[in-house]
């Protein structure tokens, strides 16, 4: 099967739902000739014109609006948030008026729009275009939140998200952009709330999302050279959440640890550790682990930096600590 | 200046007789205003209906205005004030008491309620509960219009607190760089909840959008033919693409910010408040105007009015007696299939 | 001068270790490298040693107590007595102006600088499950902790909640295993699925004893020393009667005993079983085996002055010293004897050892 790069998986996505669909297009700041500062979209505007590629000013909480009014009234906006830090810039736009609209309407109005932006520390970014919020928005009801971890599932999640009746909010891997994988040339969608088992294992689960698919990849290598059979699921959407395929794992291996690269603290390890819990306990044989970025504002200085997100070496440490059975926290 | 341009004489004042339907029509809909909200205030203060409602009641000239110079294609979006624009776009009363109640057969199944009222089958986007938070909504449906070649126009209402709000120079912006068919419709009663607007908005309401380029006009919102004027000259020019306009609507609240703001003589006086109801009644102005010009009699009035009375009475019964949504339906419509 | 006895740090991670037992009194003489006590930490349990000679004094923590490390808990001083002029715990290393009514767990930060674990983050990547509350928040840091922070318990506590993941407490339950077999054969804890594999391996326990499932019984009395010496001096003068261990015996046999019984004594770590006939003393004869169905502990010459065994195979009455008397205590199983009959021997032989006399009538 031919490689593309998570880039070019996701300007395929939108290249072709928008000739599919002439309802689709695409709002942000430099969409359109620039291609975004991490060349997404290019391309794009000579097939489609400015008039489905539209540049606006730097005026996210305007824009955001502008496409929850559009997706209100019969269009698919996909509005480019040129970084996930950007989030709070819009949360009334996102959180009070396009997550809500459906239910206070009775049903009756519906808001089909993709919200796409990026998440990921360590590109030197410091602390205000480097961090993964997506647990912001994951706690919202009425937003859906998917988090590609390679080309296949960023244009698989990209098509299903432009097509879905609902605010979804995608973040890709800022530094995955270039990232090759195996795509097929044929069309396929990823359905919502469906995890991908990367790896099988026997002894302990990975649960990764996004940016930490790859950490736990490394991570299982690692422990596998020791004897350890570690199982790496990604649940490419955390809203909805495939429990399903999470508890069975954690059934099998009766071990978990939860990565993702958002704060520790109230985060989607938390959520997805918590449930583990409420729902497979008389299964576990250990502590299920969170592990998330630091919480602590993303440094700048690259020393600091790479402190501040899981690493292969430290989920491997940890899973090989539960796996021993050592006492995690002695009561 | 713009004042003047509220002035030109439009198309509904030039034949009064031949348009007596419409003006009918008009004041038939401020009455149900009126009257929509005089049930509304009593069921809030008889403690039937739950939660906070703000009364549009003074404020008819100006959704009326507006929302006859439009069809059921084009979309409004409403704010916290909202009843008034709900009926002006077609509402009907049993479906919005419904909904003022939190019963299930209210416009939004009892979801919405006074503050969130939306009727997408006559183009009411809703209600919006966060001062000015509608506006990236609008522009977002004339975008939508622009984009899929549709011909609709969009009307923002928003009042004069709203225009502190950042979010309305940013869609503004938009608006007018992209020629967008909306109109703001910013709907000055004088107050931003407690305060006098002259305290918080610095500068002139119309300059804002001026500033962009965008045409603003102001309005006596106490008028209904002048509202009505203006709007039908501004949406066919939006139709063209002649987009986007500014209204400032100079109107009034009869009641405080919402139901249950009773001693508010720190802000406003009973002698202002006096003066308005008395002599500058958009009803009562229309009546007169709608009799002066032999296009009704008072007794066809009366009966209208009566009419509308007894629809609401009967509505209001309806909803009391109307049941509340099943509890299954509390996590229904968090997402669309 | 004098020398402070402190709480060792032994692990990377630990904050405090537990006293286990105290090998050591106060105003015993010491010398470098004597085991003064055995401390518990998460790790394992360890024997400190002094290091200075002179005497223990000060003690300021008792067995069972959870102490800081670094915290003084009693000092070697040059004579027995140097105690009173210092309260236990108050070190050097306490600030000018410190309130001295701090309470223990406070004193750490006192010398922080010399004693607080190291916290810095040399494992930045190990920062999974680290929000448990115990701030180490002067750090002003994330509490990255070493890998230490994740330990294996050595051995159970007693009578503490056995540790199990809820996979091997299940796994137990449908299966009738008891959990506790472990923690009695000595595996480490918690216990995980694959600790199931032993516990199953494990011979059925034996019918547990009657003695340890009874309830036992726990008698005391005291009495005047005077009694029982001046006996003893009279019985080894007028009728050679020299050994005291076959006197207890016989008078503690004496009050039980219709025929012949084998009465166990042990004192100094050594153990004497003689034949008890009904009768006068001087036919006690040691034997060399037997099964004992009663057993005197003599400690008069030891400074324990109240023990809680439990009962052992025969019945026991343990003489003590306690100030300038005895004390004495009878301890053994609902089956031995009946409540009636625990109290008419502890009655008995307090009155016999108070007046020996008795014993002949």
């Amino acid at each position: 099967m031919r490689e593309i790069s998570l880039s070019q998986a996701v300007n395929e996505a939108l290249a072709e739902e928008m000739r599919r669909d002439p309802t689709v297009f695409i709002l942000g700041e430099d969409v359109a000739e620039a291609g975004t500062p991490f060349k997404v979209l290019s391309g794009l505007v000579e097939e489609f014109g400015t008039g489905r590629v539209i540049d606006t000013p730097i005026s996210e909480p305007g824009f955001v609006g502008i496409a929850v009014g559009a997706a209100m009234t019969g269009a698919r906006p996909v509005v480019d948030l040129m970084f996930g830090d950007f989030l709070y810039l819009v949360m009334d736009q996102l959180c009070n008026q396009a997550a809500k609209q459906h239910y206070m309407s009775g049903g009756k109005l519906t808001v089909p729009m993709v919200l796409r932006t990026n998440l990921g520390a360590t590109r030197r970014s410091a602390a205000q275009h480097s961090q993964s919020l997506q647990a912001l928005v994951a706690h919202i009801p009425g937003l859906k939140v998917a988090l590609p971890s390679s080309a296949y599932e960023a244009k698989g999640l990209m098509k299903t998200a432009i097509r879905d009746n609902n605010p979804v909010v995608i973040f890709e891997d800022k530094l995955m952009y270039q990232d090759k994988a195996p795509v097929p040339e044929e069309e396929y969608l990823i359905p919502f709330g469906e995890a991908k088992v990367k790896r099988e294992g026997a002894d302990i689960t990975l649960i990764a999302t996004s940016s930490m698919v790859q950490v736990a990849g490394k991570a299982a290598e690692i422990l596998a050279a020791e004897g350890i059979s570690a199982e790496v699921i990604d649940p490419r959407t955390i809203v909805p959440l495939d429990e399903t395929t999470l508890l069975e794992s954690v059934k099998k291996t009766s071990r978990a640890i939860v990565i993702d690269e958002g704060h520790q603290s109230y985060g989607v390890t938390a959520e997805i550790a918590s449930r583990l819990n409420e729902k497979a306990f008389y299964h576990l044989d250990a502590p299920v682990l969170r592990m998330g970025a630091m919480d602590v504002p993303v440094p700048f200085s690259p020393a600091l930096e790479d402190l501040t997100v899981p690493t292969p070496e430290g989920v491997a440490a940890n899973a090989r600590r539960l796996c021993a059975g050592e006492l995690i926290h002695a009561a | 200046m713009s004042a003047a341009k509220s002035k030109t004489k439009s198309k509904v004042t030039s034949g009064p007789k031949a348009n007596a339907e419409d003006y009918l029509r008009m004041y038939r809909q401020m009455v149900r205003i009126r009257t929509f909200e005089d049930n509304a205030n009593q069921l809030y203060l008889s403690a039937k209906m739950p939660g906070l409602t703000h009364m549009y009641s003074g404020e008819e000239a100006v959704a009326v205005g507006i929302c006859e110079a439009l069809t059921d294609e084009d979309r409004i979006t409403s704010t916290h004030r909202g009843h008034g624009h709900c009926v002006a776009k077609g509402a009907a009363f049993r479906e919005m008491f419904c909904e003022l109640l939190g019963k299930a057969e209210g416009y939004c199944r009892g979801k919405g309620g006074s503050m969130h009222i939306a009727d997408q089958a006559h183009g009411n986007l809703g209600a919006n509960a966060i001062v000015g938070g509608s506006m990236g909504i609008a522009t977002g449906s004339a975008l939508r219009a622009r984009l899929l070649g549709h011909d609709d126009v969009t009307v923002c209402f928003f009042g004069d607190g709203a225009t502190a709000q950042g979010l309305m120079y940013e869609v503004m912006n938009m608006a007018a760089l992209w020629k967008l068919p909306v109109i703001y419709a910013c709907e000055n009663n004088g107050y931003s909840e407690y305060t006098p607007t002259a305290e918080i908005a610095a500068g002139s309401i119309t300059a804002r959008a001026e500033a962009f380029g965008i045409e603003a006009f102001t309005v006596d919102g106490q008028d209904v033919l002048a509202v009505n004027g203006l709007a039908q000259k501004l949406v066919a020019r939006c139709r063209k693409g002649e987009g986007p306009f500014f209204v400032e609507l100079r109107t009034y609240r009869y009641h405080g910010h919402h139901v249950g703001d009773i001693n508010r003589e720190y802000y406003r006086s009973k002698d202002e408040e006096k003066d308005w109801k008395e002599n500058r009644d958009p009803i009562i102005r229309f009546r007169a105007w709608l009799v002066g010009e032999g296009i009704a009699s008072e007794q066809e009035i009366e009966a209208m009015n009566a009419e509308i009375e007894g629809d609401a009475a009967e509505a209001v019964a309806y909803a009391e007696a109307a049941a509340y949504p099943p509890a299954s339906e509390v996590d229904m419509h968090v997402f669309a299939d | 001068m004098p020398h402070d006895v402190t709480m060792p740090q032994l692990g990377m991670a630990q904050d405090t270790g537990r006293i286990v037992a105290w090998l050591k009194a106060p105003g015993d003489a010491v010398a470098r490298g004597d085991v003064l006590f055995e401390v518990e930490t998460d790790k394992a349990t360890m024997e400190v040693e002094a290091q200075a000679d002179g005497y223990l004094t000060g003690v300021g923590a008792a067995e069972g107590d959870d102490v800081p490390v670094g915290q003084v808990i009693a000092r070697i001083t040059d004579s027995p007595d140097e105690s009173s002029d210092k309260s236990p715990g108050e070190s050097s290393s306490r600030s000018p102006g410190e309130s001295p009514d701090k309470e223990p767990g406070e004193s750490r930060h006192d010398s922080a600088g010399a004693t607080a674990p190291d916290h810095a983050p040399d494992h930045a990547p190990d920062h999974a499950a680290d929000d448990d509350g115990d701030a180490d928040g002067e750090a002003g840091a994330r509490d990255i902790r070493p890998a230490g922070m994740l330990q294996a318990v050595a051995a159970p506590a007693p009578g503490t909640r056995i540790l199990a993941s809820p996979k091997a407490r299940r796994l137990a339950l449908a299966e009738g295993l008891d959990l506790s077999r472990l923690a009695r054969a000595g595996h480490a804890q918690p216990y995980h699925a694959k600790d199931l594999d032993i516990l199953r391996a494990m011979p059925a326990d034996a019918a547990p004893s009657a003695a340890a499932a009874a309830p036992s019984r726990h008698l005391t009395a005291d009495l005047p020393r005077e009694g029982f010496s001046a006996f003893a001096a009279w019985a080894a003068d007028h009728a050679g009667l020299v050994d005291d261990a076959a006197l207890l015996a016989g008078l503690a046999g004496g009050c039980v005993a219709a025929d012949t019984i084998i009465v166990a004594h042990e004192a100094f770590g050594r153990r004497r079983l003689f034949h008890v006939p009904p009768g006068p003393l001087g036919g006690v004869t040691e034997v060399d085996d037997g099964t004992p169905d009663l057993t005197v502990r003599d400690l008069r010459l030891t400074r324990v002055s109240g023990l809680r065994l439990g009962a052992e195979e025969a019945p026991t009455l343990t003489v003590m010293t306690a100030g300038e008397g005895l004390s004495l205590t009878l301890e053994c199983a609902a089956e031995h004897l009946t409540a009636a009959g625990a109290v008419s021997l502890v009655a008995g032989f307090a009155a016999r050892l108070q007046q020996p006399l008795r014993h002949l009538l």
